[in-house]
């Protein structure tokens, strides 16, 4: 079992000022190590509309790199504009993951389009940054990965890898819409593509983490990271149905690989937990884990999805 | 070449259809059979929420397509579960014949918020000769993608030399065109090739048949024959803003000819298709679909308010 030692919360959305597009949550962080920070991507949301409806952008914030409670900048705008009327991205993009590519930086985000028998539809789309991944342009104004006959719909939470000369993107697909209470509620699981180039990609097709605590369990946030040896991976998972609070809400989970395809999943190797109490006292979720001057460190979410920002924690003992 | 119109030839509302579909059979499809032709369409239901769901149909006619055999009394294809993409309908459904298979590609209708709908092309296999159909998959087949942001559908398939050819539509822009309307959608022909049916690849965002109206033409509905050596497709194409009910500015049959599949010359001229004052087809030409049937080539279609009183046909004459 691994040890993470938590080291509270890194980043408070509410403590932003000015910013009227960021009101409340940090959801999904993902870094980007520059030379004296660590740039941290996260997605947030303005006030919600006249009808309760949120829409998501997504930004970074600055983290000192000696101090990683230390906050050096947030982000003056939005990394990415949402999408044209009818676009797929026209009500939210969230989440976003970046991966250096010579001198550019290359985003894989989520966009969001709403629904009227379900309440939205996601796909994952592209975009580009040369100015170090300050500001993005997409590559294009549809998804980069979208649906297919065993992938219908909420295609959503991409994570981009490049591991042996090859490009892997870890993303959730939707399996079915549950109704809950007259709600409709999405159950997800872990797929993967891969890729030459970053552009076009191929459906690997397969669910790579076994479901544990139901057959509806939604799974999310696939953070692969290689170390001695092996691919690890951490990601959350929920039941399907009222899992808005402690009981049935996101836990964080383990799997590993020798190949990227076949993955062991051993949820009692991970090692973090919800706390007694504080702010991750009812459910921790989307887990990323990063390196940094020869640490290993977890960015993760707490209570209600990342409304009051994210954590960090670091790892006690090798990841193997 | 001209047309030689031969009229309506089904009206719905004369059959008892499935589903609870009283009206429309648009985008008529036809099956070939040795001494019957299925022709395929879509009808109407009414949902809960007072909105359309399209349902495919079936009639079957004798060869001489005048006679009705028999229409489908049961489902042919039920629509798609919850949240997938053609949830609220399946208009159109093209079908080819694939070894002792039958393919269906559907274009699935999902309902969105900020526009009406989006799209995709489906597919669905039949293995009882076109009576029924099965999904591979609760997802389609050919989406939107980076530079098709919108309404991928409509698709039209021919296998030529063992390789798969769609052509199909894609949506380029959702537009408001007065302060208060309804955005209005624009879309345009595109062209996919596959080995096998199923694995597609896109020239996304390549428009293969030039605008006649301008940017503004919406194209759809491309069907395609070959007559001769010559490939030549038949479409129909509107203004994309006020095109229901104001005069001339409704669909009409478009056409082209291609040598390669690849370059396509527009020449909606010849053979042209012109509806006929006071009848049926008089406001409005829409949803062709081209087949040959014991030597000669038929095309089907609708007529005005986009086939809400069924379909007609036309010969070709060399």
């Amino acid at each position: 079992m691994f040890h993470w030692k938590k080291l509270g919360k890194a980043f408070t959305p509410q403590e932003v000022q000015e910013r009227t597009w960021l009101k409340e949550f940090a959801q999904a962080p993902a870094t980007l190590v520059m030379d004296d920070v660590v740039r941290v991507y996260f997605s947030c949301r303005p006030p919600a509309d006249a009808y309760g409806q949120y829409v998501s952008y997504s930004a970074f914030v600055d983290l000192d790199r000696q101090d990683l409670f230390k906050v050096r900048q947030v982000a003056e705008q939005p990394i990415l504009a949402l999408g044209g009327l009818g676009e797929f991205d026209e009500f939210g993009t969230y989440p976003v993951s970046v991966v250096r590519d010579g001198d550019i930086v290359r985003a894989y985000y989520a966009g969001w389009t709403r629904c009227e028998s379900v309440p939205f539809n996601v796909a994952i789309g592209a975009a580009v940054s040369r100015d170090g991944g300050k500001t993005f342009t997409k590559m294009g104004n549809g998804p980069i990965l979208s649906y297919s006959p065993d992938e219908p719909f909420v295609l959503s939470g991409p994570k981009i890898r490049r591991f042996n000369g090859q490009w892997q993107l870890f993303y959730i697909a939707g399996r079915k819409w549950k109704t809950v209470d007259g709600r409709a509620e999405p159950v997800y699981k872990i797929r993967m593509a891969t890729s030459d180039d970053g552009v076009h990609w191929n459906k690997l097709n397969k669910d790579l983490v076994e479901s544990r605590v139901e057959e509806d369990e939604a799974q999310a946030s696939p953070d692969v990271f290689y170390a001695n040896g092996k691919y690890h991976m951490f990601f959350c998972y929920r039941y399907s149905s009222h899992y808005r609070g402690k009981q049935n809400g996101y836990r964080i989970g383990y799997a590993s690989s020798s190949n990227l395809v076949d993955w062991v999943r051993d949820d009692s190797k991970a090692g973090i937990d919800v706390s007694e109490q504080g702010w991750d006292s009812e459910m921790i979720s989307y887990p990323h884990v990063f390196e940094l001057d020869g640490k290993t460190y977890m960015a993760y979410l707490g209570d209600q999805v990342g409304r009051h920002g994210f954590g960090l924690a670091v790892l006690e003992g090798r990841l193997e | 070449m001209k047309w030689l119109k031969h009229g309506k030839i089904f009206d719905p509302s004369e059959h008892t259809l499935a589903n609870g579909c009283v009206q429309f059979a648009q985008s008529p499809q036809a099956l070939v059979f040795d001494d019957f032709v299925r022709i395929y369409f879509s009808t109407r239901a009414v949902d809960t929420n007072g909105k359309f769901l399209s349902h495919i149909a079936f009639v079957d006619m004798r060869k001489n397509l005048r006679e009705v055999i028999r229409v489908s009394d049961q489902t042919v294809i039920p629509l798609g579960g919850l949240g997938c993409f053609d949830e609220h309908g399946i208009f159109p459904m093209n079908v080819v014949r694939h070894d002792d298979l039958v393919y269906g590609y559907t274009c699935g209708w999902n309902r969105r918020v900020s526009v009406s709908v989006d799209t995709a092309v489906g597919l669905a296999i039949s293995r009882d000769n076109g009576l029924t159909f099965e999904r591979i998959g609760p997802g389609p087949v050919l989406a939107a993608s980076l530079h098709e942001p919108c309404l991928v559908g409509d698709g039209f398939v021919l296998v030529i030399d063992g390789v798969f050819h769609m052509w199909y539509i894609f949506g380029t822009v959702w537009k408001k065109y007065a302060p208060d309307a309804a955005a209005d959608r624009t879309y345009k022909i595109g062209h996919a090739t596959s080995p096998d049916g199923v694995n597609w690849t896109k020239k996304e965002s390549r428009q293969i048949i030039s605008d006649q109206l301008g940017p503004d033409e919406s194209q759809a509905l491309p069907t395609v024959v070959k007559i001769g050596s010559r490939y030549h497709m038949f479409f129909c194409y509107r203004e994309s803003f006020d095109f229901r009910k104001a005069k001339g500015r409704g669909y009409r049959i478009g056409h082209a000819w291609s040598d390669d599949l690849s370059n396509w010359t527009r020449d909606d001229d010849t053979p042209k298709l012109d509806g006929t004052p006071g009848t049926w087809d008089s406001d409005m030409q829409c949803y062709p679909h081209v087949f040959e049937c014991d030597g000669k080539v038929y095309l089907l279609y609708n007529g005005n308010e986009f086939g809400r009183h069924g379909f007609g046909l036309a010969e070709l004459q060399p």
